[in-house]
């Protein structure tokens, strides 16, 4: 029950989709897309067979109404035919759905997973650091970059000052 | 030498590389300029409205969109041809050395007044003094005159390496049997570093070159002589 539930709510997405893969489903069998266009997706929002294709009577008789005059069909007729011809309606088509939710999920909890996998390596797996990496000796090292005006141009030795032996500001 | 997390350019010792550092900031311009455009348009393309995806024949656009790109990689082309002829101008060398790969450090040979060959190993950590520095300092660095033409012969006694000196604006490729030449000409006395930009083995991060520049008058002295 869970999968289905999870399987729907990323089925419905927002805009495309994969919902022309179970357009055969609903038709009880037959072509599968692209070959047919039943559901509008929205790059391509005029499919070429209308939704409904077995009328009862009074939608044949609606069709033929069709035929006429369009300003002689009242609102709820309009509807009707539209709905017969396509699934959704553009503001239906275009939905949003809590896909995201999923997805955001998804990807917070494998960094997370991650984030553990780094923690377990710097315990267990990488080796003791070098010697020159302690506070002491890359003040020594600054030191002696200074000393040899390195980058004095634009870099490291032009931003600080020799006279004042400090920073600059 | 670089500082720690250093991204951009070290600051030029060459008038070569102060051009090329030049080119750099024209061309990194027009990539910004390229990289905002698409991000702009990908921007458009996921966020737009419209849902027509049949549209085909855009003769204007496509022209356009043709001529611009090849107008940018012009505009591209000319100053680094132009870097590039200068690179290889006649300037006249009044010094030149040789430098050899070897796995995994380099041999220096000063052979114009005299002999003097020696190798160039990378300082172990355990020898390392206070205020050295890891993976950069070698046991006997390559003394140089500033202001004076400088050419290096490039080989290799085994596999590839490359000797390359950033702030110079120099890397070229050590290749065995055959003698690569770079020139110089250092404007600022220092200390320079560089690494093997040649993968060559186990230790190709361990093998890097410094240059110590001095001013010519204490070069000529002689304690580049004096082992």
């Amino acid at each position: 029950m869970l999968p289905r539930a999870a399987w729907s709510l990323v089925l419905r997405k927002g805009g495309g989709g994969r919902r022309g893969m179970h357009s055969s489903e609903a038709r009880g069998g037959g072509k599968m897309s692209p070959y047919t266009n039943c559901y509008a997706q929205r790059y391509y929002p005029m499919p070429e067979e209308p939704f409904c294709t077995e009328l009862n009577a009074e939608e044949q008789a609606l069709k033929e109404k069709e035929k006429g005059s369009w300003t002689q069909l009242t609102h709820a007729e309009k509807v009707a035919l539209y709905r017969l011809q396509f699934n959704e309606t553009f503001a239906e088509m275009n939905r949003r759905s809590n896909e995201w939710k999923t997805v955001m999920g998804c990807v917070f909890f494998f960094i997370g997973f991650a984030a553990l996998v780094i923690w377990w390596q710097r315990v267990y797996v990488f080796p003791p650091k070098p010697i020159t990496l302690t506070d002491e000796r890359k003040a020594q090292q600054l030191q002696r970059m200074l000393d040899m005006k390195v980058n004095p141009v634009q870099g490291l030795a032009s931003r600080w000052d020799y006279e004042k032996k400090q920073w600059k500001k | 030498m670089a500082h720690a997390a250093q991204v951009g350019l070290q600051d030029a010792t060459s008038p070569i590389m102060e051009e090329l550092i030049t080119f750099h900031d024209h061309a990194l311009m027009i990539i910004f300029l390229i990289c905002f455009l698409v991000l702009y348009a990908l921007f458009l393309t996921l966020t737009t409205k419209l849902t027509n995806t049949n549209i085909s024949d855009a003769q204007e656009m496509e022209t356009v969109w043709t001529i611009l790109p090849a107008i940018i990689l012009v505009l591209i082309a000319l100053p680094s041809l132009r870097i590039l002829y200068m690179t290889d101008e006649v300037n006249d060398p009044s010094l030149t050395i040789k430098s050899i790969g070897h796995q995994w450090y380099w041999t220096y040979e000063y052979t114009d007044y005299g002999g003097l060959i020696f190798s160039s190993y990378m300082l172990p950590p355990l020898f390392l003094e206070p205020g050295d520095l890891r993976l950069l300092d070698v046991d006997n660095r390559v003394v140089l005159p500033i202001e004076t033409p400088i050419r290096m012969m490039i080989t290799s006694q085994d596999v590839l390496h490359s000797w390359a000196v950033p702030t110079l604006g120099l890397k070229t490729d050590a290749i065995p049997g055959r003698l690569n030449q770079t020139t110089f000409t250092a404007t600022r006395p220092g200390v320079y570093y560089g690494q093997c930009s040649e993968i060559c083995g186990a230790n190709h991060s361990f093998m890097p070159i410094v240059l110590e520049l001095i001013p010519l008058k204490i070069f000529e002295m002689g304690p580049v002589f004096t082992l």
